[in-house]
Formats: structure tokens, C-alpha cells, sequence
């Protein structure tokens, strides 16, 4: 506690950033409310961390309650889907828990792991039946990825974030514009899937949430740009739905609205 | 390694194989026989059947040891009391963890590396078990803490009787739940 406290002290940018988001999310906040709200992100990012660190060394796993999961069994019974999710809780609890109730494969997209240590750790000590793909080589991991979601694999990618020189599309959240990746909804068009949204999210001391919302599907017309508008709309209401109600859950530690020009 | 869970039965949290100490599980026990669970439930749970998986037991042990050793901290340093509890607070936290990167590497070299949380655990156990015998003899005011420390020993202990003599009931309990 003393040791993440410190962390939180000492990490300007990244408190800074948090509290950034956390004024739009709770637009009319006081700004030392929100130091104390930054606060309980961090405190939530930390035991995060903690739950994946004994999951990997120790194979411990925490209480898992699911809502909406109705929608998640229907995505484990389908053909090949896509999962997309947001910087919250643990993805890989979460992808533990799918790859022990699902027959499926999951094949999780992650940001580049710039350290080989990390990765080596990373592809080694994840769950079973789980494969991870570093986006290192974009038009390459697009074509693996469709194959895979056409074998009836299910692709988890974070959706709630730019990175890097990633193709994006034009959205609104909590009303300001922003950009979500492009690459769900492209992946979504060709292989014919619906996307399902899923948010893993931390309760307490060992116990977790998965909340599973009705699946986005993207039909064809003549207007490709209109189609994904759509699909988008939903999958950001959905996604301020529960950022709204879960805050403290959302590892967004960068500016997520670029600061209006003076 | 695997582990045991069980699935869509809310009434297993409170199953004495989820609890650590003898007296949260003699508390599971009774919560297990006599409560009816609330209509406000998941649609799907999975439990697993981990002795260290309860958050109020774990907590409560973490509180007390911590408040244990910063009274003891407090009165060993010769400020005025209100002082000496403020600075005995991280200072405690401190000595608490001690143990840990200190006997540590010698549990690693030893056992090797692995799951040795139990072996450290049993070790900072019996230094708080050794600093309360020393705080009992003294006249400082540590000695009521050190009191209930021993108190809440015998407690987990006459706990611990029970549960052997209602063993049976206990084990017929969770099979039915888990069944």
C-alpha cells in the first residue's frame, strides 16, 4: 500500500492524465474529489496487477460473476466471434476463465511488448488454451486473424484506445470526439461476426465481475463508412455505459481527449 | 495445478474450506446451516474452494496483526503516546513485512522457489507470538494488547475443538453444497 502510494505520488503524468479523463467522466467534479477518485484507480490498478501476479505464480483465481450471460454463451457457441473489450480489470483472468469454460480458442490481440523478457514471460505463463498476437505487423496479424476467427476462434482486442499508427474511425464519448481502432469492425465486416462487448471488472478482494452486453452486429450496404458509424455508436454507448459506472476500473492513464488548440 | 470451484451455488461462500482460521470457519459453518441466501443473485458464479479466498476473514487478520505490532512498535519508542502510535504505524508495516525479505531468501534457499507463503506466514506468526510473550511480562500498556492477542489464541483454538467435534457435520455440510 505504502509502496503504491509512493508510485502515485511520484507518477505525475500518469495521475495527471487520470485525472484529465475522470473531468469528463464526471463532468462538474471537484478537482480534489478527483485526486481521491485517481486515487482508488490506481488502488484498483495495483491489486490488479497483484491478481494477475498470483494468478501467474500460483495459479490462484478469484470469484467470477457474470452478467449478461446469455450473450456470453452465445458467443461460445457460435462460429468464430469477436470480443472486445476496454483497459479494465484483468485480461488475463479473464482469458484463464474463457479458455477453462469455453471450447473455443481465444486468440487475444495485444499492444507490442516493446521489452522481450516481458513477452517471453507474457506468451509463457498465460492460460491454456489461450494464444497471444502482439500487433507487430499489422496487415499480416489482419489476414491470421480472420483466419482465425473463420476456424471459429474467438478474437479478444481492446477497443477503447488508439495506439501507435493504427488504423481508427471517428467516434464520440461521454460527448467529446475521439477514435476507436478501426480493426475490430473491419475484422467484424469480412468474417461476417458479430462483436460481443465484454468488461471484465474488479469487485473486491478476489472477486471479479464479467459483464457480457448484447452482440454488435455490422450489416453490409452500399455505404462501408455508414456501416461501421453504427457499429461504432453502439460499441462507445456501451462502453461510456460502463465507464460511467465503473470509473474506477478504466486503466486509461494517458489523456484520453486530446487537449482542444488554443 | 488445478483447482476446485464450484459453479451457480451462491450458499458456497460460505463453505469452512473457504476460510483460513479456525473460528471463520466455525462462522462459515453456522452461515452455511442457518442462512438463506438472498433473492439478489449472478446469473452464473464460479467459487473456488481456496482457504485464503475470503476478503472480511483476511482483512480482519491483516487489521489486527498490523494494530498488535504497532502497539507494541509505540510503546517502544520514547515519544509521548499519541506520537508514538502516529510514527508506530509505518514503522509497523515495516517490521511486519521484515520477516518477509529477510528469512525469505533463506525459506528460497532452503525449499526452492515456489509457493512458500505458508512457511513465511508461520514464521511471522511465531514472531508475534514471541514479541506478545515478551509484551505480557512488561508494565507498559502493550501488555493489553498483548492480552488479546492471547485472548483471540484462545478463541481460534477452543474454535478449533468444536470444529473437530462437529467434523462430521462440517463435511456432510459442504458435500451437500456442492453436490
Amino acid at each position: 500500500m505504502a509502496f503504491w502510494s509512493t508510485f502515485f505520488l511520484v507518477w505525475g503524468p500518469g495521475r495527471r492524465g487520470v485525472m484529465r479523463n475522470l473531468k469528463v467522466v464526471k463532468p462538474g467534479s471537484f478537482a480534489v474529489t478527483n485526486l481521491f477518485r485517481c486515487y482508488r484507480v490506481f488502488w484498483n490498478y495495483a491489486w490488479t496487477i497483484a491478481d494477475n501476479v498470483r494468478f501467474k505464480e500460483l495459479r490462484t483465481i478469484p470469484d467470477w460473476e457474470f452478467i449478461g450471460w446469455e450473450h456470453f454463451q452465445e458467443m461460445q457457441s457460435r462460429e468464430g466471434a469477436i470480443l472486445l473489450t476496454a483497459h479494465m480489470g484483468s485480461y488475463d483472468l479473464g482469458a484463464h476463465l474463457f479458455s477453462e469454460t469455453s471450447t473455443r480458442r481465444i486468440v487475444m490481440v495485444r499492444a507490442p511488448e516493446a521489452d522481450p523478457k516481458t513477452r517471453e514471460f507474457e506468451e509463457h505463463h498465460g492460460a491454456g488454451g489461450l494464444r497471444v498476437e502482439f500487433n507487430v505487423r499489422a496487415t499480416e496479424l489482419a489476414l491470421d486473424l480472420l483466419e482465425n476467427v473463420r476456424n471459429g476462434d474467438i478474437v479478444a482486442i481492446q477497443g477503447d484506445r488508439v495506439t501507435g499508427s493504427i488504423s481508427s474511425l471517428p467516434a464520440t464519448l461521454f460527448g467529446k470526439p475521439t477514435t476507436v481502432p478501426a480493426g475490430p469492425f473491419a475484422l467484424a465486416l469480412a468474417a461476417r461476426v458479430p462483436i460481443y462487448p465484454v468488461f471484465v471488472m474488479r469487485l473486491g478482494r478476489r472477486r471479479y465481475r464479467l459483464m457480457t452486453s448484447r452482440p454488435i452486429e455490422i450489416t453490409r450496404s452500399r455505404n462501408r463508412d455508414e456501416d461501421f458509424a453504427r457499429a461504432v455508436e453502439q460499441w462507445t454507448a456501451e462502453l461510456e455505459r460502463v465507464v460511467s459506472e465503473c470509473w474506477f476500473q478504466w486503466f486509461t492513464f494517458e489523456p484520453y481527449w486530446p487537449e482542444p488548440a488554443t | 495445478m488445478t483447482m476446485n470451484v464450484v459453479i451457480d451455488r451462491p450458499e458456497a461462500r460460505w463453505l469452512p474450506s473457504r476460510h483460513r482460521f479456525a473460528l471463520a470457519r466455525l462462522i462459515a459453518y453456522i452461515r452455511l446451516r442457518f442462512d438463506r441466501p438472498s433473492a439478489a443473485q449472478p446469473e452464473h458464479l464460479i467459487l473456488p474452494i481456496d482457504r485464503d479466498q475470503t476478503a472480511a476473514e483476511m482483512n480482519c487478520v491483516a487489521v489486527w496483526v498490523l494494530a498488535t505490532t504497532t502497539c507494541y512498535v509505540a510503546a517502544s519508542l520514547p515519544f509521548r503516546l499519541p506520537l508514538s502510535l502516529v510514527l508506530a504505524i509505518p514503522l509497523a508495516a515495516i517490521v511486519i513485512h521484515l520477516p518477509v525479505v529477510t528469512i525469505g531468501p533463506l525459506v528460497r534457499l532452503v525449499m526452492g522457489d515456489g509457493n512458500n507463503i505458508g512457511i513465511l506466514s508461520v514464521i511471522t506468526m511465531g514472531l508475534l507470538l514471541i514479541a506478545s510473550s515478551y509484551a505480557v511480562t512488561t508494565t507498559s500498556w502493550a501488555r493489553f494488547a498483548a492480552w488479546l492477542f492471547f485472548g483471540v489464541l484462545a478463541v481460534n483454538c477452543a474454535a478449533a475443538v468444536i470444529l473437530w467435534l462437529l467434523r462430521g457435520a462440517v463435511r456432510a455440510g459442504e458435500e451437500q453444497c456442492v453436490r
